[in-house]
This record gives structure tokens, sequence and C-alpha cells, in this order.
């Protein structure tokens, strides 16, 4: 969050791309918070992978009454979303990608389709939907953990200070992706889509990018009902989610 | 463990103060003016001609690199020296909004596949009977460079003839060989000024890039400008010395006449169609196939090549054809004489049976095989056994030999 408000400032989302290679090139500093911001961020998405599974292994779904369970597991596809559109206001070739890709799915889904579209994404309009999608997304995920949920479980100032210095490593010594526009013919998006744009080659876009995505967030929500089948259809889904990524990765 | 967080933390920040320290930061962000990002252009001041101005192309386009970055490590990545070599070409100079469809049409140009010259010399050497096609697989430049392929007439032409062609690496040879290959840049690029750091990418392909390859076996590139390959095996022919100019491979010359279109200032490529030099998407065997341009096309015909395309430099002015070369100068086009040129007893002659009064050629022509040397295959890039020597008997700058080829009457010259 702070390495967000510090990247913003200078960020201007007329001008996406060069606000990211000005944050990369020319204001000091403005590489390595690019950089703590991202990884800090791939590091949130994982934690809270790694905190559901801790989850659902000590069966805390028992301990909550079904709406409130569902309502935490809630956090999963807004952070996923939050990461998301961070790729997309970067603006470069992986962000551009990523945005058509997502924006052509939204139009897909019946109804409300067009309503998701322009509230997370539109990039055909320009990033500006994607980059208050990415802050209030943020702020919502903050809302869901900071207000409500650490109250429950307290976030210890040195598990959170462990994780800034991890972070902040990451930071120095690993450069962030930035892919300059090109002609390529092969395009990839963000590491964690590898998979849906996979199984986009091979089924239609509404069962590949919409369907598909959808499976793990309704058998998370309803896993107190069923939890044994709901258990095998989330380590199923996981399983092919990540032969689907190994595949579109090594394309 | 808190203590440990915060050494690690303090060494964290301390590593990035150093590192901000230390590091160069572009004093804005650099964009063409199309609005593409260049950060290449923060550090780098070259400057190449106006059609390819740092303003409008930048760099990363032809060179490629991460034009993104500016840590060179970074920025440099894929960085591409020559991006007219033809192994890159269709991401650099053929790419969709620069040049498309060039590069396909040159790869399968002459220039770029020698077939005939490889043809040739097998047939003349025995080593494919009369009636194989003349073409066939595996016998191309790119093809043997690939491929270990070899024979006699093969490896001749791995050492011997190996540096002419669009896939030599530009510089990947001493010397002059250096200054041969690179692709496009092989015909397009001139030298530029020291101060533009850069050369030059030019349409107007001077004479001396031509000849770098086409000056040996008819010698035309030499005799086009005046120039008699001639040391006259050991005797000194010009108070005492061997010629009056020397090559950059190192051979003498001694100055003759130059031909007529050399002396008014029009250079290979003012008659040649770019169809014929870039080749027009078919895969020719030999030159008198790929070939279009004709005497007739400008003296005497309305400037259309002998497969029916205009010449683009041939336009008319005043009710005349002209020829208007590369440099912009203007050249009116004579038609053929109509008593000496149309007299029916000429009806069968070539232009050059008379237009060639005298001409070089190179009689007696051998060369010889030393299986216990060794000698750099020019296409594989090593030494490989076998050394090749050329020999001549003697050159002669005289009359030609008049001969009939189908209906015509050409000049036939040893060379």
């Amino acid at each position: 969050m702070v390495s967000g408000v510090l990247v913003s400032y200078p960020f201007h989302e007329d001008i996406p791309l060069v606000s990211t290679v000005g944050l990369e090139t020319v204001i000091p500093f403005g590489s390595f918070w690019r950089a703590f911001h991202y990884y800090t961020g791939q590091l949130t998405f994982l934690l809270l992978i790694w905190h559901l599974v801790e989850a659902l292994l000590n069966r805390a779904e028992k301990r909550r009454p079904l709406w409130r369970w569902a309502f935490l597991v809630g956090a999963f596809p807004l952070v996923t979303l939050a990461l998301f559109t961070g790729y997309i206001i970067r603006g470069d070739q992986t962000g551009l990608a990523a945005g058509q890709i997502a924006e052509h799915l939204a139009l897909k889904i019946p109804w409300i389709g067009i309503l998701i579209d322009r509230l997370f994404f539109a990039v055909s309009e320009g990033i500006h939907r994607a980059f208050m999608a990415h802050i209030y997304l943020s702020l919502g995920v903050l809302a869901v953990s900071g207000l409500w949920h650490f109250r429950l479980r307290a976030l210890k100032a040195e598990d959170l200070s462990l994780w800034a210095v991890v972070g902040s490593f990451l930071a120095l010594v690993l450069p962030v992706g930035l892919e300059a526009p090109n002609f390529e013919a092969l395009l990839k998006g963000p590491w964690f889509f590898l998979g849906v744009q996979e199984l986009l080659r091979h089924l239609p876009p509404f069962v590949a990018g919409v369907s598909f995505p959808l499976i793990p967030v309704l058998a998370l929500m309803g896993f107190p009902l069923a939890p044994r089948p709901l258990a095998l259809i989330l380590i199923l889904w996981t399983g092919s989610y990540l032969i689907l990524t190994t595949m579109g990765a090594v394309r | 463990m808190k203590r440990l967080l915060l050494a690690v933390g303090l060494l964290v920040l301390l590593s990035l103060l150093i590192r901000e320290g230390f590091r160069t930061r572009a004093p804005r962000v650099f964009t063409t003016t199309s609005g593409r990002i260049e950060m290449c252009l923060a550090c780098h001041q070259e400057r190449p001609e106006k059609v390819h101005a740092r303003e409008v192309v930048g760099c990363s386009p032809c060179h490629g690199g991460d034009p993104l970055r500016i840590d060179k490590s970074l920025a440099h990545r894929g960085l591409i020296k020559n991006p007219a070599d033809l192994r890159v070409v269709e991401k650099t100079c053929g790419q969709p909004t620069c040049h498309p469809g060039y590069p396909e049409r040159v790869k399968k140009s002459l220039m770029a596949t020698n077939r005939g010259i490889i043809d040739t010399l097998r047939r003349y050497w025995g080593e494919v009977p009369a009636s194989a096609p003349a073409k066939r697989p595996g016998e191309t430049v790119r093809e043997l460079m690939l491929s270990s392929n070899t024979s006699l007439a093969l490896d001749y032409f791995r050492k011997l003839c190996g540096t002419c062609h669009l896939w030599l690496e530009k510089g990947k040879y001493p010397g002059f060989l250096g200054e041969k290959g690179g692709g496009c840049v092989a015909c397009h690029l001139v030298p530029g000024s020291k101060e533009a750091k850069h050369p030059v990418l030019t349409r107007r392909i001077p004479v001396e890039n031509c000849t770098r390859c086409h000056n040996r076996s008819g010698r035309i590139g030499l005799t086009y400008q005046g120039l008699y390959e001639d040391e006259g095996y050991g005797a000194p022919l010009i108070e005492g010395e061997f010629g009056a100019e020397t090559l950059e491979d190192g051979r003498f010359v001694d100055l003759i006449p130059a031909d007529l279109h050399y002396k008014a200032g029009l250079s290979c490529a003012d008659c040649h169609l770019p169809e014929e030099t870039m080749g027009d998407g078919r895969e020719y065997v030999h030159f008198e196939e790929s070939v279009e341009i004709t005497c007739e096309s400008c003296h005497g015909g309305q400037g259309i090549s002998r497969k029916g395309r205009r010449l683009s430099k041939v336009i008319e002015k005043n009710g005349r054809l002209i020829l208007k070369d590369n440099q912009g100068k203007e050249h009116p086009l004579k038609p053929p004489d109509p008593i000496k040129c149309r007299h029916p007893v000429h009806r069968r002659l070539s232009c050059q049976s008379c237009h060639a009064p005298r001409v070089p050629q190179c009689f007696g022509c051998h060369v010889r095989r030393d299986p216990r040397e060794k000698q750099l295959d020019k296409l594989a890039g090593e030494e490989t056994p076998g050394a090749w020597e050329e020999f001549r008997s003697y050159m002669r700058y005289e009359t030609p030999t008049l001969g009939v080829k189908g209906e015509e009457v050409v000049i036939i010259v040893p060379g």
C-alpha cells in the first residue's frame, strides 16, 4: 500500500508507459519503489494462497457462518484482480496484451459483461478505468483484511517487517519486467494468467476465460456445504491449472 | 530475530543508497516523433541520415535491445549489430511498418542463393549429369552454410567463392573480405561523417559497393570503371611497375577507357532494376534469367524492361525520353543510329558486338588443390583439408571474338 502511494505519485494514467519508464529511468529510487511494489504485490498474492490452504487444512470454514466464510474467501479474487490490473496499468506489451484479453473475456459474460468491463478494464479507452480499479481494489483488500480480518488474527509487526525486507531484497537484485511494444506473434500475459491464455487456445473464450477461472472461487465459497467433493474439485483444478501454466510458459 | 531483521534491513537500505548514488539517471523520458519510447537516445549520440533520423526511428526498431531501459546490461540485451543481416532482417529492415516483403524477395535472389555459380561449377566439373534439373535442393549458399554437404566443386566454392553473397556476416573476416556481405547493407551502406558516428543508409548505391563482389570472372565492375586487371604475369608494364593502381585485394590494374555510362555519372543501380538486384520473388538459377534490363530498354525502347516492367527512372520530358539518375541528374536517351543499327545487315548483331570494341579477357584459367594443406571454408568459418590455388595463362585487352548465341551475334569473352 505504502509503495503504491509512492509509485502512483509520479504516475500519469494518460501516459502509462512513459510514466513507468520515467519511474525506472528518471526518478531517483523510482525503479526500487516500482520493484518493491511489484514484489510485495506478488508476495501478497502468494501468501494469500498459502493462508487459504492453511485455513482449509485447519477446517477454518467450520468455525464461521457460511456468509462470513464466503466474504473472507472473496478477498482471493479481489487480490487477483488487483494484481491483474497492476499489470495492465504499466502500459507495456505484457500489460496491453493482458488488458485486451481481459476486456474481450469480460465482454463475453452475458448481461453484466459490459458493466464488468467498464468497472475494471475498458482498455480500448485507455488505462484510466484499470488504474482506478487497481486503487479501489487495493483499498477494498485493505478494508477486508486490515479493518476486519486482522482484528480476528493480528498481523505482527515482526512478520510485516520480514516480508518488507524480503520485498526490498528482491527489488534490489531482480529488475521487474518491462516489455517494449513489439510485433512478436506470441504475446504472454502475467504469469498467473498463462493457464487461462493456454486454455483459450483450445476452448471457447467464455468457457476458458470465464467459467474455468470461476470454478475455484465458487468451490471455495461453497466449501462448507460439501467439503470433500469440493476439495477434490479444487485439487483437480489446481493440478490442471499448473499443467496449463507450464504449457503456456514454455511456448 | 528482531535484531537480525533490523541488521538485514539496514544492509538493504545501505545497498539501495549506494546503488542510487552510482546510478546514472536519464534527464527525461526520450520519445520519437510518433511518441514511442526510446531511452537509447539518453546515451547514444549517433545520427543516421534523414530517412532513419534518430528523432523519427530511434535505435531499437533496427538494432533491437530494450528501449525502455538505461542500464547498459539490460538495455543491450538482444542487441543486433547489423540489422540488415539476413538472419534477422524480417524483424528489422523488413518489419511490417518499414520495408515488408523485401527480405523474402532478397533471400530468393541470386546474390543470396548463388545458385548460378554453384550449378555452373558442378555441371562443368562433371558432378551432375547434363539432364539434372538446374534447381537442386541443398545447393544454395544458406543451405551449404547449414550443412556439411561438399564435393570437389563445392569445396572450391566454399573456399574461393564463399564471401560473395548476402548471407556473409559483415566484418566476419579480416581486411577487404570484412567489407563484403551483411544482407541489405552489402549494397545500401556508405560511410557516414565522423560527427554522425553512424554510416549512411542509401538508395543511391555507389559503384564501389557493387564492385566489392562484381570484380572477378567477367570483371564487369572493373571494366565499367575503366580498370583492367593485369599484373602482366610478372612483366612490369608501366615504367617498371606492375600496374597503375592496386585493388583492395592486392591485384594490380591498369587504366583503360571507362564505359561511357560511367563517364556520364551513372552507377550500376541507375540502369539495373530493384527486381534484378533484390529479386522479383522468383528463385532463378542463372543471371540471364534474372536480368531484365537491355540496351534497348533505354535506347530506342520506351523505358520497358524485357520482362515488361517500366523503368521508373526513364521519364518523358519535352517529348523526349530521359533517364533521371540516382543523383537527380538528367541524361537524354539517344535512340540507336537509324542507319548503322537498323540496317538489315546488322539486324542480328547485339549492341555489344560493335560498342564493345575492346574487352579484357582472361585466358588459361586453371586451379590446383593441395590435399596436404588446409584452407578456410568461408561458409563454415573453419579451416578444412584441401587448399585451392588459381592460375591463369595471360590477360588480354583486345577485340572480343564474336559468336552466335541463339539467333543473336554476341561477344564471347573468356573470364
